[in-house]
């Protein structure tokens, strides 16, 4: 065999082992990527409120809702109390905490008696105002 | 990565192995043996069977281990092969005895997961402490202690004139490690509590530290009476990580680096082995002929290799001692170049990357610390070794896990990952 041709003939085992690593590389890139999408802060929607509609905020870290001004997320509603509920993201789900509210939670539909794991698209009632997680 | 991307790569392994037994004889102007067709019939045998049993009994498990371990497999055999080509075609009975045995771990834990795992702790600690020690026994019984290079940690098994040799301390690092996890599943609350105070340092409660005075003890047996300098540093340190891992406590790293200092410290100035090691780490040349030698041909087989190496068959890593086993990654880095042994560290760093995943998403502490130490394992042997042969630390006479020969650590390493893939299998249910 001339030089060359072993030369070459090695260049190619060589390309070969980086070719292999390049598509598993690529392989847990992607699961990653996956990974961080579905890990990422979920997003929550004011789908039905007297004045908020349409109004998004997003749960990256624990956020309190409610009437009072000093409220993360300050609810227009009369019928919420001043701070009301508690949203947390830990752990790759939403944790919902309600503060001893006087009128009470309701997730889909059913009043909140103990703190709760969310959903991607739990719908939660506080007063009149109703917001779906996605 | 797709099931098909997942077959296509464990075929192409085969076909690197196969492509290997190709070249290495062609250097040396010889036609190839009919290891050119054994070899990817027996890798695609041994991986694609193991591919089906992951498929059938752990079907959500992650793609990218299966491919990697291949690879690792397939270039550490195309290098064994090539120094010697007898010890070649044993790797291959033991390649298909390991992937049989990491099936069998996958149907054996198909109903009831790793999680059954917890229930066995003492069994397994007991078993691997056992293990450990096994290579201890006096000469003269059936089943004796084997004294190697200086290092008693083999067993041999003699029935008449069949005897079989294997190295016990490969299988003890598994069920410590499943054991570790298991304990400290439970106990990872009690450890990252920290109610004593002394100065500046907050302690937890005495009896909690009993543990890693244990495995210290343990670790320093190992090296005192095998004069296993690789597995007792190993398990030292796997252990201070899994420990770190469970409690998020800096204090355990910092004690066990203390403890790992102060050891070294004492094994230098009391037993030679240790010394002649660390001696052949800082002055390789001072006494090249003598116990520089190896880690300097390991030096040169590095140095004469450049950027992409001799090529396959065309160097010399028959000159390095233990080329195939402990200095096989000086041997690929020879033939193939800094390319080549970049691409085996990258395998390794993609597969670390994705054991850890597998430990992140992991749905309960047992399978996170499992997978985690798993993963560990792999990681530190990998760091000791290559390490060892690029003169970053003393050379720990360990296997580099899938491409030294020796069925023992293959073996393990195999039923590891089968371990793994089930965990990743879990995670989603």
């Amino acid at each position: 065999m001339p030089p060359l041709a072993l030369h070459l003939l090695k260049i190619g085992f060589i390309t070969a082992l980086y070719i292999f690593l390049w598509v598993v590389g690529r392989g847990i890139a992607g699961h990653l990527k996956r990974e961080s999408a579905r890990s990422e802060a979920p997003t929550v929607a004011i789908t039905e409120s007297p004045t908020q509609a349409g109004m998004t905020f997003r749960v990256s870290g624990p956020l309190i809702l409610g009437r009072s001004p000093e409220a993360d997320v300050v609810l227009q509603d009369p019928y919420a109390s001043d701070f009301h509920i508690r949203l947390a993201f830990q752990g790759g789900e939403v944790r919902l905490h309600d503060l001893g509210s006087t009128n009470g939670t309701q997730v889909n539909g059913e009043r909140v008696v103990a703190p709760l794991a969310l959903r991607r698209g739990d719908r939660v009632q506080v007063g009149q105002t109703i917001m779906e997680i996605r | 990565m797709s099931r098909n991307t997942e077959a296509a790569l464990v075929g192409l392994a085969a076909a690197l192995a196969g492509a290997g037994a190709v070249l290495a004889p062609l250097a040396d102007g010889d036609l190839p043996t009919y290891d050119v067709l054994l070899a990817p019939a027996v890798f695609l045998a041994a991986f694609g069977g193991l591919l089906l049993a992951v498929r059938r009994w752990a079907p959500r498990a992650t793609r990218t281990l299966l491919p990697l371990a291949a690879f690792l497999t397939a270039v550490g055999w195309v290098e064994v092969s090539r120094l010697d080509r007898d010890l070649g075609r044993l790797q291959l009975w033991w390649l298909l005895v390991g992937t049989a045995l990491a099936g069998t771990t996958l149907f054996v834990l198909r109903r009831r997961g790793v999680g059954v795992l917890r229930r066995y702790r003492y069994l397994f600690l007991v078993t691997g402490l056992g293990l450990l020690l096994l290579p201890l026994l006096p000469s003269s019984w059936p089943v004796r202690g084997l004294t190697l290079n200086g290092s008693r940690l083999w067993v041999r098994f003699q029935a008449g004139d069949l005897s079989l040799s294997f190295q016990p301390g490969e299988a003890a690092k598994i069920l410590i490690v499943a054991f570790l996890a298991s304990y400290l599943a439970d106990r990872h609350r009690a450890l990252t509590g920290m109610p004593r105070r002394l100065g500046p340092l907050s302690l937890p409660e005495p009896r909690q530290l009993l543990p890693v005075l244990l495995a210290f003890g343990v670790s320093f047996a190992v090296l005192v009476y095998q004069r296993d300098l690789g597995a007792s540093v190993l398990l030292f340190l796997v252990f201070a990580a899994m420990l770190f891992a469970a409690t998020g406590r800096f204090a355990y790293p910092a004690a066990a680096l203390a403890l790992l200092a102060g050891g070294g410290l004492a094994a230098y100035q009391y037993f030679g082995h240790v010394r002649l090691r660390v001696e052949a780490w800082l002055h390789p040349f001072a006494d090249f002929a003598g116990t520089g030698y190896q880690v300097a041909q390991g030096l040169f087989a590095l140095g004469s290799g450049g950027l992409t190496g001799t090529g396959l068959g065309a160097g010399r890593p028959d000159l390095i001692p233990a080329a195939a086993t402990d200095f096989v990654f000086a041997a690929v880095s020879e033939e193939l170049g800094l390319a080549g042994g970049l691409a085996v560290i990258a395998a390794y760093a993609l597969l670390v990357a994705a054991g850890f995943g597998i430990a992140l998403r992991a749905r309960d502490p047992f399978r996170k610390l499992l997978a985690g130490g798993l993963t560990l394992t792999l990681a530190v042997q990998t760091v000791l070794i290559v390490g060892g042969i690029l003169r970053l630390l003393p050379l720990t006479g360990i296997t580099l896990p899938f491409m030294s020969y020796g069925g023992s650590s293959l073996l393990a390493n195999l039923v590891l990952v089968a371990l793994l893939a089930r965990i990743s299998h879990e995670e989603g249910s």
